[in-house]
């Protein structure tokens, strides 16, 4: 196999990577696509007529291990990853706590997968508001931003290289390729067509989150959620004669095993296993890409482990690396490492892995007085835009809004509630339950009482301020199972996110205290956590039109180079207001076109 | 006793293969405490999962598939590069052995071997390889047993299990008194409703619903799960177990008179969960064990995953602890609010789309 050649190959089969080589393999062109997991099927893929996603819990997320990476400050602590999740001590991240000590965490991840954190997110896919893309010009003339002495949110603030209308058909294109479910009324974000697949009926617990919002005069509109509700004519997947049955709580952190999840394998990759006589997708999983390999501005040499480990080589005309933000960054350090050339190239202005972005993220929750059944649920039921609008975050004094959603299918099953309850990040499972040790006996049924069925909570996605020195390192000490460093995340928050979080935090508890007789009703953000940077990771490597300022050109390529594309969160130069898959989708549709103009339309 | 070979393709196997055993680092890495130094298995992460053990599907129906599993068996060649490898072990005759194939990534071997058979659930087998004739034990899997004439073979157990395999007699009466002060089902009311809803069951119907149900009693097979935990993807926590049970079984025996502690009163297991909260414990041997509280964190956890966990991992026997979340809340139409059993397979559930 080795010295084999093809003219695109894509790293990483996620939200990045997948549009672009369905564009691609459609148009006739083969496609080699690495991924570093497994190719898990539906049933209805397997030839054994099993999916290997389970309904069950302890499948979802796994027994305890430890950690054992050395010359880390939480060496011996216990964690719990998935099956889809590298294991800690083959593949740490390690992150820089406000202590200025290193710790390693699960945090940060996108599942590895065909398909990527398509796999394991709930599917909630908003688009991004116009603002989004042009937030430098927006405050611009701003003097009222709070919490911003230095003037760091004007100075870095950037625009996109390309406006709402120029994505806005990509936006179209993955919601009908995709498969999502929702409404647009109500929405900020304007549809040039509906794909939308009608939404299920909502929980009834969501009645409260939509209350608060009506009270509160914002208006709402159903989430719109990666699940096909229909049959899908585009991926060929159709659903069970009870459409109800859909509807479980084995959606978000799971997998799902009969592929109504629009995850982008089963939605874009999967219908692509016969075109072109077979021949068009070569998917290959269980591979790990090691490095890049380059001759001046062209990478000439993809090098990976095959899944035995052995080293193997692939040239392309074309490479694309979609593996998330943080990965995606560390395989274009490591070459660099390896090549001094290469790195001057792809590094050439010192931002590669900087302003490395995530979301500020936070929300309220409550006890309700009417308990319902939570297992027959999707990840999300009602969202508005009431605090993505401009009028709203001006008068506000905050750079950017966001969006907020209500949940419905957290702590749906006894042990995911167990798992979770006072869980700040993914590090913290099973702790607040273990050390609430009242949670016994009578206790028990008083946790019950409270807890099952009858916990609602509102979430908020928004923008966070981009700062250079939030970024992607390679790690001085720690390496992977392969011998290669891993990646170090070097992350604060600005105290204008601190701001806009609470503002945030605040809208959301008064949805709930707007939303009928509830009680016990808290709120808070990840403002003041280091750890939490999981809840999608952007940035990195951004995109812009000046050399100078940015990564990649507005098209994704790198700058210093001929035939070397990221699309996966990376690019992003702003985080947006909004859960950013579909919108990752959207661009990776786009440039796919970028693609198809590069290698030809057959 | 014919050994049915089930056709899988290499894709499923090497899901399995690359990430818990290709790598480049001989690092204890996943090594807790539970091998020797030296031992190769430290290096690979979660040898536990090998052989493999999976649902079936017959491609006929979900009561006919359900009481089996698929059991993968993998070998990895990738270093001494065998011409053939067999395995022997106590699910089929002993007289032969049935070959693995060698998997294939791209048309070229990858170095692992593999094969799978179907096993019925809640069975014990042991079994070793035939490396170009030689009888090796499985060099990934973590289970071993030894055998009455001192030979050491390796070992799988499949779903649902209920042979004991981890905890004495002694050390599984006394953790099910542990472990029901924990969970909700000492109550009386909730004790009713679980041995009602049970009970309510003529025999044709509890293997209908409950197929391979065991021990319904306050644990609802917590213990059981607890065994199979220690027995496999948790081993590093198994001297605690050990450890910790006979200290509280001497603990309590001094506390009753020197009587069984099995029969002790639920008043002296619940002061003995709120001194082990305060980590101080009268009488604990802290020379043995530094920290009751942990092993009470342990147990915790523990105890509410065996008490909900899916019933083929040992635990919520029966699926009492569904049932009785599922009876426990209802609307005032008296409709249930945990209505588990749509998300779940026949004969567990009554989704008739997902096989499980």
């Amino acid at each position: 196999m080795d010295g084999e050649s093809a003219t695109v190959v894509v790293i990483g089969s996620g939200a990045g990577g997948a549009p672009l080589t369905h564009t691609l393999v459609r148009a006739g062109h083969r496609v080699v696509v690495l991924e570093k997991g497994p190719l898990l099927r539906t049933q209805a893929q397997s030839p054994g007529g099993l999916s290997d996603f389970k309904r069950d819990e302890c499948f979802a997320t796994g027994s305890e291990k430890r950690i054992t990476v050395q010359g880390v400050a939480n060496t011996g602590e216990s964690f719990f990853s998935s099956h889809v999740e590298p294991d800690l001590n083959d593949e740490p991240h390690v992150y820089r706590d406000s202590d200025g000590r290193d710790r390693v965490t699960i945090e940060g991840y996108t599942a590895q997968v065909v398909g990527g954190g398509t796999q394991l997110y709930g599917g909630v896919s908003p688009r991004f508001t116009p603002e989004d893309l042009r937030l430098a010009t927006l405050n611009a003339s701003r003097g009222d931003l709070r919490d911003d002495p230095g003037g760091d949110v004007r100075r870095e603030a950037r625009d996109w290289p390309l406006d709402y209308a120029a994505l806005e058909p990509y936006y179209t294109r993955a919601e009908e390729l995709v498969g999502i479910n929702g409404t647009w009324d109500g929405q900020a974000k304007v549809p040039s067509q509906d794909h939308y697949q009608p939404p299920l009926d909502p929980n009834p617990i969501s009645a409260y989150a939509a209350a608060g919002m009506d009270a509160l005069g914002m208006r709402r509109y159903r989430t719109p959620l990666a699940v096909i509700t229909r049959d899908h004519a585009p991926s060929g997947r159709t659903v069970p004669a009870d459409a109800d049955s859909i509807k479980t709580a084995f959606v978000n952190r799971y997998g799902d095993p009969l592929g109504l999840k629009s995850n982008v394998w089963v939605s874009l990759l999967a219908p692509l296993r016969e075109v072109n006589g077979s021949g068009g997708l070569d998917l290959r999983a269980n591979c790990t890409v090691t490095h890049l390999e380059a001759d001046g501005p062209r990478v000439t040499k993809v090098h990976y482990r095959d899944p035995g480990g052995r080293p193997r080589t692939i040239s392309a005309g074309t490479v694309v690396v979609a593996c998330s933000a943080i990965e995606s960054v560390r395989l274009l350090q490591l070459s660099g490492l390896l090549d001094p050339a290469f790195d001057k190239r792809v590094d050439a202005n010192g931002l590669l892995g900087r302003y490395f972005l995530t979301h500020c993220f936070g929300g309220a929750q409550c006890i309700v007085p009417e308990r319902a059944d939570k297992s027959r649920t999707l990840d999300s039921d009602w969202a508005t835009d009431h605090c993505a609008r401009p009028e709203w975050f001006r008068a506000q004094g905050l750079w950017a809004g966001g969006v907020i959603y209500n949940n419905t299918s957290d702590g749906a099953l006894p042990l995911s509630l167990a798992r979770t309850w006072h869980a700040m990040d993914m590090d913290n499972m099973w702790k607040g339950y273990l050390y609430d040790t009242g949670i016994v006996g009578n206790g028990f049924e008083d946790y019950l009482e409270d807890s099952f069925g009858r916990r609602l909570s509102v979430a908020f996605m928004a923008n966070q301020v981009p700062q250079r020195e939030n970024r992607i390192e390679l790690h001085p000490s720690v390496t992977d199972k392969w011998g290669r460093p891993v990646a170090y995340i070097i992350k604060t928050w600005h105290p204008h996110d601190r701001a806009l979080m609470d503002t945030l935090a605040e809208q959301c508890r008064q949805i709930l205290v707007r939303g009928g007789d509830v009680r016990d009703v808290s709120s808070g953000s990840v403002g003041g956590s280091v750890v939490r940077i999981a809840n999608h990771v952007l940035g990195g490597a951004r995109f812009g039109t000046e050399p100078a300022d940015s990564v990649l050109d507005p098209d994704c390529r790198a700058w210093n180079f001929d035939n070397l594309y990221v699309t996966d969160g990376a690019f992003m130069p702003t985080s947006g207001s909004a859960n950013p898959t579909l919108t990752i989708e959207a661009n990776s549709f786009r440039v796919g076109d970028v693609l198809l103009d590069r290698v030809g339309r057959t | 006793m014919k050994i049915e070979v089930i056709e899988k393709d290499d894709q499923y196997i090497l899901n399995h293969c690359t990430k818990y055993l290709a790598r480049e680092s001989r690092d204890a890495r996943h090594d807790f405490g539970q091998y020797a130094p030296g031992d190769d298995r430290a290096a690979i992460c979660e040898a536990w999962r090998f052989p493999v053990v999976d649902a079936h599907w017959d491609g006929a129906s979900a009561v006919s598939s359900y009481p089996y599993n698929d059991v993968t068996f993998v070998y990895d060649g990738r270093r001494a590069a065998p011409a053939s490898v067999a395995v022997l072990g106590t699910f089929g005759p002993l007289h032969s052995p049935v070959p693995l194939r060698p998997l294939v990534f791209a048309g070229e071997a990858t170095g692992f071997w593999a094969v799978t058979v179907r096993v019925p659930k809640g069975q014990v087998h042991t079994y070793k390889f035939a490396v170009d004739g030689a009888y090796v034990l499985d060099p990934v899997n973590p289970q071993r047993a030894v055998l009455d004439n001192g030979e050491p073979w390796s070992r799988f157990f499949t779903d649902a299990c209920t042979v004991p395999l981890s905890l004495s007699r002694t050390e599984r009466d006394l953790l099910g008194r542990l472990v029901r002060h924990l969970l909700p089902f000492r109550l009386d009311e909730n004790r009713r409703l679980i041995r009602g809803v049970y009970e309510s069951l003529d025999r044709a119907g509890r293997g209908e619903e409950f197929p391979l149900a065991y021990q319904l009693d306050d644990e609802v097979g917590t213990v059981n799960y607890i065994d199979k935990l220690i027995a496999r993807q948790e081993q590093h926590n198994a001297d605690d177990y050990h450890t910790c049970l006979k200290i509280i079984g001497e603990i309590l025996r001094s506390r009753f008179g020197g009587l069984d502690p099995a029969a002790a009163p639920p008043d002296m297991y619940a002061d003995l969960y709120r001194q082990m909260e305060t980590e101080k414990v009268d009488g604990w041997d802290y020379s043995r064990y530094g920290s009751p509280r942990y092993f009470l964190l342990l147990l915790r956890r523990h105890a509410m995953t065996g008490a909900f966990v899916h019933p083929k991992h040992g635990g919520n026997s029966g699926a009492a602890g569904w049932m009785y979340l599922e009876s426990r809340f209802r609307d005032a139409r008296d409709t249930t609010l945990f209505d588990w059993r749509r998300a779940l397979e026949s004969p567990l559930g009554h989704n008739t789309d997902y096989r499980g």
